[in-house]
């Protein structure tokens, strides 16, 4: 059981928006408190047979307890104890095919709920989380029972955090991860009408979600409740909702994205090239994550994830990260297919990670804040941070070093061909500090060198090391 | 069960499109609410103040 008397609560930063509920934590419990509404909405879940849809995260209600210090606006009701996410994502880092999935799994939901007389108050992504490539709906608090007669609340939130980035993917060949990070609440109907050719009002669904939700909102901005209590004293009902969002369904469901052809023909070839090189890099790794047995690993520079595979043969979560979104896109959809739930592809550029957003910047949160691994995998990356991004080598080492975890380094020296390409655009003479001495010697300040083995085209050369300081709070 | 605004702002051109996209279904509810206006436009020639429907709503 929780020790639901400790002292020692603290709230999640980002989860202030609903009055009726709050997620907060107890030691290495997630708690959420419960308004006596919210408290009546969860019963009402419970009794439709819904919380134990495996779609669901898992939800206990916890026995009434000694008071606790959480400062629900309206008083706490009850507390729900959730299953632990092994590793928080948004969806600014996800794929193509992640956001997708989480839309389907937001209009699934709500058409179950809609069916069982409740309804999704909101349609957010970020009340989706992966488990690895299973995406797991979080926030059940937004299950409410459905008053007759309202309208779906949460449909423009739908069009502005997945619609509209998806369409923008799919469509215009624009990359929405920018988009959601630069916007907390998306792109709203306005924006996505500014990104559409005229030829676009003629595509399935545009004319109304986009086009036609752009004008309603310009010509009717102001007048929320007015219209609020027009459409009920209309006869406004469930019906209705219903065929709005199995259509939306469809339409979700059309969207396509697909990487470049080059992706993937390297990510077919990744297991074939089966030279010697890769087999002593698995090996190597399969050593380093068995002498770790790490409970989370991040692979950075994952690609087609080749390695978060192996090390995900010992570890229980693995966050294959990688600045490209193509090669894990396929990636994605491949680990989902398999039904795995311990690789979680995320599009992250490291020269440029996710930094904390929304309200005091704490709403989400960056990329360090999330749990620190125990293990990194670094492999064929350094010259990327390097020489692509300029970032000094030590640099890059002592960025690695505090994060406090054991790591598995590659370093292709500079008559590496990928390292020579790197380097032809620029001008002589630069980065003279990507040098293996110097980077050795760097790596033995932070780290104890443990292992290093040269592969056998000689130009790439393994580490793998442990800090020499101790783990720094996570 | 009192009938509470949503904490989230559903927007009021989102709720009036929804009658659109609301299938057979909606036609009733379609010709209701525009009827709804036009005698509103013909009698009243204002639309009533949002601070009164809003506590109607909330009424329990």
């Amino acid at each position: 059981m929780a020790t639901l008397d400790t002292p020692t609560s603290t709230l999640e930063p980002g989860s202030f928006r609903d009055p009726d509920s709050r997620v907060f934590y107890a030691g290495d419990a997630v708690l959420r408190a419960l308004s006596s509404e919210g408290l009546d909405d969860f019963q009402a879940l419970q009794q439709a047979g819904l919380l134990d849809d495996p779609r669901i995260v898992a939800t206990e209600l916890l026995p009434e307890g000694p008071e606790l210090p959480v400062p629900l606006v309206k008083g706490t009701a009850g507390v729900l104890r959730h299953e632990q996410i092994p590793f928080v994502s948004y969806p600014y880092e996800w794929t193509f095919s992640m956001l997708k999935d989480a839309a389907l799994l937001q209009l699934d939901l709500l058409l179950a709920a809609l069916d069982r007389d409740l309804v999704l108050k909101d349609s957010s992504p970020y009340n989706v989380q992966f488990r690895g490539a299973r995406a797991l709906f979080v926030d059940i608090g937004s299950f409410e029972r459905l008053r007759p007669g309202e309208p779906w609340a949460g449909y423009r939130q739908f069009c502005m955090l997945y619609l509209y980035p998806l369409l923008l993917q799919a469509l215009k060949g624009a990359r929405f991860q920018p988009w959601l990070r630069g916007s907390i609440d998306g792109i709203t109907p306005a924006e996505m009408r500014g990104l559409l050719s005229g030829r676009d009002r003629f595509r399935r669904g545009l004319l109304t979600h986009v086009f036609l939700h752009a004008r309603l909102e310009r010509r009717h901005g102001d007048r929320g409740g007015e219209v609020r209590e027009d459409l009920r004293q209309a006869g406004f009902r469930k019906q209705l909702i219903v065929a709005n969002v199995r259509k939306l369904r469809g339409l979700t469901e059309r969207l396509r994205w697909d990487p470049p052809a080059g992706v993937w023909t390297a990510y077919g070839e990744r297991n074939s090239y089966s030279d010697e090189d890769a087999a002593r890099k698995e090996d190597f790794v399969r050593d380093a994550a068995g002498a770790c047995s790490p409970r989370l690993v991040w692979d950075i520079g994952a690609n087609s994830g080749r390695y978060a595979r192996i090390a995900a043969e010992r570890a229980r979560t693995v966050v294959a990260i990688d600045a490209d979104q193509g090669p894990l896109e396929l990636l994605y959809r491949e680990l989902r297919d398999e039904g795995d739930e311990r690789i979680l592809p995320l599009a992250i550029d490291l020269a440029d990670p996710s930094p904390g957003l929304g309200w005091r910047g704490l709403e989400r949160r960056a990329l360090a804040g999330r749990g620190r691994p125990e293990l990194v995998l670094a492999l064929a990356i350094v010259h990327h941070l390097a020489i692509s991004a300029n970032v000094p080598v030590k640099e890059v080492v002592d960025w690695l070093a505090g994060l406090g975890s054991a790591l598995v380094i590659e370093f292709p020296t500079r008559e590496d061909p990928m390292v020579e390409k790197l380097l032809a655009p620029k001008r002589k003479g630069l980065h003279p500090d990507y040098e293996l001495g110097f980077f050795e010697r760097c790596l033995a300040e932070a780290f104890t060198i443990e292992r290093s083995e040269q592969l056998g085209s000689g130009t790439r050369i393994l580490f793998f090391a442990r800090p020499k300081q101790a783990r720094p709070p996570a | 069960m009192t009938s509470v605004l949503a904490y989230l702002d559903p927007g009021s051109g989102s709720m009036i499109l929804q009658v659109v996209t609301g299938g057979l279904a909606a036609v009733a509810v379609g010709a209701k609410l525009y009827w709804r206006r036009l005698m509103r436009f013909l009698h009243l020639r204002k639309d009533e103040p949002e601070a009164e429907t809003a506590s109607k709503a909330e009424a329990p």
